[in-house]
């Protein structure tokens, strides 16, 4: 009998729909009452399913537009499905953009503690949090000025070393690997594989193929809203 | 899943210290700070009280106090229920990328501006020290119509902020409403509450029989939530000697009322908060 997904969804259906402009006022139905308003609709997402195990590492690659981000938003609860559904048997975090949240008027460990708070990071946690940001960010002598004093590089440092402290068992992350120096960028690749080592399990979406294949026990390929192949160690490109 | 790691007392720890930072953070960068909060009703006040003294101020007694304790009663509703709608904005960024329970937000709205009232408030009691008044207040009655006043205020707001993304009309329309309710509450003019609510019933029948602007906008300025809430806080706090305290069933009735509005509005709230990301 094979394990319980930690993770799993089944024909996730999403489509998106705005009014074009200009949208319709009222002295326009007036003016012009035959006019009819018109929408765009657009199927993000186009009945996806997949299941991820305990300690499993899956990688989503696809164009822009193809509904990676949305996928992870529906997995993550952010967004309600028009169909299908999701399970989920974990502590889950998501990281859509590093940095989120921060403030500028406050200090790093304002800001982490704040981060922390909101990814519903028990009190007890947040201190060790706050040692683990504080050695892997590289940012000691800035820690206690407000955000506003440092570099954009520094911030993304300091946004991929909260990401990377959340204590969830599953990761959603889209598109966090381009942070700060070709060293920093090792120093990060390394962490997510000590993440992995130690058992976490994680969707990862990402433009660069090799950093998916490198990281991923398998990877997903998206177009238009679908998983049109997977490529993995034991399942061939299809 | 999600919603076991926000704990009540996560929560809580949640709302107090955003609540507080946001605070703090509001007036950062400017040159008067916090006094911009006070500025707003204090210019009210002194305008008012300069236009409304001779026509009311016999007929009300301490009128520089009742006045300003309308006032700060009513910028705290208007000031919360509005924060309601633009706090989506503000918060934009967790709205999108974080699975939080979105009714945080709308707490850590309350509570900043619960906090801004209490700042306010300390100065009224500083007036009605100096201006004679007893230190003696019977405070028990303080935490009540502070929840009562959290309730209505995020109760309404709540209901403005689901709707206000969908419908892009509703903060222009509450812009205006809330100028036309400034007028429907007894802030500035006389108010009294003569009867028990619950045996005032009768009355509305006679907006039945006679359909008239005056007789609706009578019973409206009489019967609102607002209403009662400042004439209560007002006989607590200002008249405290000379008139009767709220009754047990009067707060009982007045709570239940705001409770179940509050309910009604957190639970259309979490229907709609869901569809947020998509009418952003």
């Amino acid at each position: 009998m094979s394990p319980v997904p930690i993770l799993s969804c089944e024909h996730l259906t999403k489509s998106f729909q705005h009014a074009l402009v200009p949208v319709r006022h009222i002295q326009e139905r007036i003016i012009l009452p035959h006019r009819r308003k018109r929408v765009w609709v657009t199927k993000a997402v186009d009945d996806v399913s997949l299941t991820l195990q305990r300690g499993e590492w899956i990688g989503i690659y696809g164009p822009n537009g193809c509904g990676k981000t949305t996928l992870l938003r529906m997995l993550a609860g952010l967004l309600p499905p028009d169909a299908g559904a999701v399970q989920s048997h974990a502590d889950l975090s998501c990281f859509f953009e590093l940095s989120v949240g921060f403030h500028e008027e406050r200090t790093a460990i304002e800001n982490v503690r704040m981060h922390a708070m909101l990814q519903g990071v028990a009190r007890k946690d947040i201190d060790a949090i706050l040692e683990s940001v504080r050695a892997f960010a590289g940012i000691a002598d800035h820690w206690d000025l407000p955000l506003k004093c440092y570099s954009t590089g520094m911030r993304l440092r300091l946004g991929f070393a909260v990401t990377m402290a959340s204590p969830a068992d599953i990761l959603l992350l889209d598109e966090i690997l381009a942070v700060g120096d070709v060293d920093f960028q090792k120093k990060c690749r390394m962490r997510l594989m000590d993440l992995k080592v130690s058992g976490r399990s994680a969707l990862v979406v990402s433009h660069s193929l090799a950093d998916l294949e490198a990281m991923c026990d398998r990877v997903l390929f998206m177009e238009r809203g679908r998983i049109v192949c997977e490529r993995g160690a034991s399942v061939p490109l299809s | 899943m999600l919603k076991s790691r926000y704990t009540f007392l996560q929560m809580t720890r949640i709302v107090w210290a955003v609540g507080w930072s946001d605070f703090t953070l509001k007036y950062r960068g400017s040159i008067l700070g916090y006094l911009w909060s006070l500025l707003a009703p204090l210019a009210k006040f002194l305008v008012i009280y300069y236009v409304f003294k001779p026509l009311v101020g016999g007929e009300i007694a301490q009128y520089p106090l009742y006045l300003f304790l309308g006032i700060i009663m009513w910028e705290h509703f208007t000031v919360t229920t509005t924060h309601c709608m633009t706090a989506l904005k503000e918060k934009q960024a967790f709205f999108l990328k974080i699975p939080f329970p979105r009714m945080l937000i709308m707490l850590i709205v309350g509570w900043t501006n619960m906090i801004i009232f209490l700042t306010h408030f300390l100065i009224f009691v500083v007036f009605v020290l100096a201006m004679g008044g007893s230190p003696w207040m019977p405070w028990l009655y303080l935490p009540i119509l502070l929840l009562q006043m959290t309730l209505f205020a995020l109760g309404v707001g709540m209901l403005l902020a689901s709707y206000c993304l969908k419908y892009r009309d509703i903060q222009h329309l509450w812009g205006i409403l809330s100028q036309v309710l400034f007028w429907l509450t007894p802030i500035t003019y006389v108010y009294r509450l003569d009867a028990p609510i619950s045996t005032q019933w009768g009355r509305f029948l006679e907006l039945l029989h006679h359909p008239t602007l005056h007789t609706t906008f009578d019973l409206f300025v009489q019967f609102q939530p607002l209403s009662i809430l400042i004439y209560d806080m007002r006989r607590v706090t200002l008249y405290a000697a000379t008139q009767a305290f709220p009754s047990l069933p009067h707060i009982l009735g007045v709570t239940a009322v705001l409770v179940a509005l509050f309910a009604l509005a957190a639970r259309v709230y979490h229907y709609r908060s869901q569809y947020f990301i998509e009418e952003y």
